[in-house]
């Protein structure tokens, strides 16, 4: 039996993408991945939809004339207030389990299935990888972290009072949702990915990234507390919530996080940021210069 | 034209070992057998020609600088690695369509590549499988697929037969022995495996102790001692008389059975002086051709040199 087959082969003789845009095929490639099974993705997001529905209804439901005749006094005002501050709170606690079915795995899954060979005996550069891999899933992150919180707060502007003064106060929300959801956005998709990169085994790479998140967190913000220290910034929900709580003023949040000072919260972010991309951009250099290996 | 590959001095070193050690080559042809025991820089220099690693000296494929235009050249060349180098959660018409873009091509004309390639490949009917469900088989095709769905020039193929069954090793070698003329690209065959070299290669690269010991055609291999007067003898019966009768014209005989001797002429000698020898003795000759070494024996022979 032969096994030559061929369809008409001719060569190829038309134009080729150029070197510099080939990040993006990756990008898609990252959405394709995620989209294409249940748990991966799709499920984390029907969670933020749910979220976003429930905090939707809330501020909907406060700004109700018959609500707010109904409720005692201040209560539907704060259920506004509070609506997007703990929305947020969610919607970072499915990012993190975002990280768990998908980004804390990236890079270790390449690294395990030699799939660096596969990129760079193609004309890939490993800023190309990195680029490619990070928007991929700054991309997915952002339709939990940004696309909710900013949803939201349209509707709070949507609910606004009609009067100029209204609209003018609940303006500067969509501003701040979009920087608390911008944050949010970089750490979930940025730290699990350097988590990622750490070990080349998905396993472990998810058990270090957890481990990291919600163990160390917890000793770090228990510490903080203990002692009035800034390490409670080092976990990284309350870095964030720090800079929420800061943003909205909202009194009624405060509890252990707001042991966190903005700065140190800000400082947090940054250095797990600018650590996590550094990380995966020394452990795709180095596997492209040592010549890429296969599988481990 | 350029060469396919062009080596001068090339040396690689990684920290105090020399991989390479001023390799110096022009090779051509259409199947290219790079051969050469473990840690004679065989990797090291397939890696070294995909603008992978950085090197000491000269090293051009298809006229580009390896050092300096890496990604060029691998836009033109097709790497099969012997590794498993698969991404995980795609199917096989899926990853050949990924690598398709990741080296440029738009992507519908990736798409239709990939599909061609994997047909090519003998995997039409499984293509839209996971690959973590192949078979080491079909895993080697499929990375044959993907080293070739961009249209290459030049394909590297390491190890391309290591753990397949018999069936899917001459499958394999099928394929790659009818790709330089189904597909226009050249192929530079890395393998420890001589006899798919001796079937599907007309040159080879020997490489050891990160030098290259020879580089040429098969049969400029296989008879590097350049004499065609070493012939193998077959006769109805009676080797043992035919011997007698050519000794006494000169030649040097050795019986290997009752009907079959090798013969090694005289200088100025042709394979006539076998034919009167035997009519004149009464004897019916039944098979004659010039021996040749196996390309086993001339790998061992070139390698022994070195040594």
């Amino acid at each position: 039996m032969s096994t030559i087959h061929d369809l008409g082969y001719q060569r190829y003789v038309g134009t080729r993408r150029t070197a510099a845009t080939r990040w993006r095929v990756i990008v898609r490639n990252q959405l394709s991945i995620a989209w294409k099974t249940w748990w991966r993705y799709k499920a984390v997001l029907a969670l933020a939809v749910i979220v976003t529905f429930v905090a939707g209804g809330f501020m909907y439901l406060a700004s109700d004339q018959r609500v707010r005749a109904f409720g005692r006094a201040g209560i539907p005002q704060m259920m506004k207030e509070v609506a997007i501050p703990v929305a947020l709170q969610w919607y970072c606690r499915i990012a993190f389990l975002l990280s768990l079915t998908l980004s804390a795995g990236v890079v270790a899954t390449d690294m395990q299935s030699g799939a660096f060979t596969f990129y760079f005996a193609r004309s890939i550069r490993p800023v190309d990888y990195v680029i490619g891999k990070l928007a991929g899933m700054v991309l997915l992150v952002a339709t939990i972290t940004l696309a909710g919180p900013v949803l939201l707060a349209a509707l709070r502007i949507g609910l606004s009072g009609d009067d100029t003064e209204s609209l003018a106060d609940a303006l500067p929300v969509l501003l701040k949702v979009f920087a608390i959801g911008g944050l949010a956005t970089l750490v979930y998709a940025a730290v699990p990915l350097g988590f990622s990169a750490l070990v080349p085994n998905r396993r472990y790479a998810l058990a270090l990234w957890a481990a990291y998140y919600l163990v160390v967190g917890a000793m770090a913000i228990g510490i903080g507390y203990a002692t009035s220290h800034s390490l409670g910034a080092l976990q990284l929900p309350s870095a964030i919530e720090a800079v929420t709580l800061r943003l909205f003023d909202v009194e009624i949040l405060h509890g252990l996080d707001a042991k966190v000072p903005l700065s140190a919260g800000l400082i947090s972010i940054g250095a797990h940021v600018v650590v996590a991309i550094g990380l995966v951009g020394w452990r795709v250099r180095a596997a492209q210069q040592s010549g890429v290996g296969g599988a481990t | 034209m350029s060469d396919l590959v062009e080596l001068i001095g090339l040396t690689k070193r990684y920290g105090p070992i020399t991989a390479l050690r001023g390799v110096d080559a022009k090779v051509d042809g259409k199947i290219i057998g790079l051969l050469g025991p473990n840690g004679s820089g065989k990797s090291t220099l397939l890696k070294c020609l995909l603008g992978l690693l950085p090197f000491e000296g000269t090293g051009r494929v298809l006229g580009l600088d390896a050092n300096r235009e890496g990604p060029a050249i691998r836009d033109r060349v097709g790497y099969m690695p012997e590794q498993e180098a698969m991404l995980t959660g795609m199917s096989a018409v899926e990853l050949c369509a990924y690598a398709g873009e990741l080296s440029g091509l738009p992507r519908t004309e990736a798409m239709q590549r990939a599909h061609a390639a994997l047909y090519y490949a003998g995997l039409e009917e499984k293509r839209y499988q996971l690959i973590e469900g192949y078979s080491t088989g079909m895993k080697q095709r499929v990375k044959l697929a993907q080293a070739l769905v961009h249209d290459p020039e030049i394909l590297f193929l390491d190890e391309p037969t290591n753990g397949l069954d018999p069936r899917s090793r001459e499958d394999m070698l099928e394929l790659i022995t009818e790709m330089p003329e189904r597909r226009g690209c050249a192929i530079v065959l890395s393998t420890h495996l001589l006899p798919d070299v001796e079937r599907v290669c007309d040159h080879a690269l020997i490489m050891h102790e990160g030098k290259a010991r020879f580089v040429g055609t098969i049969d400029e291999l296989r008879g590097a001692r350049g004499r065609d007067t070493e012939l193998a003898v077959e006769v109805k019966a009676d080797a043992a008389r035919l011997a007698d009768a050519l000794t006494a014209a000169g030649a040097t005989c050795v019986v290997m059975s009752p009907v079959a001797l090798h013969v090694d002429l005289p200088v100025a000698a042709t394979s006539e002086l076998i034919f009167r020898t035997a009519r004149a003795a009464g004897l019916q000759l039944r098979h004659l051709e010039v021996r040749r070494e196996s390309v086993e024996t001339a790998f061992l022979r070139v390698i022994g040199q070195a040594a």
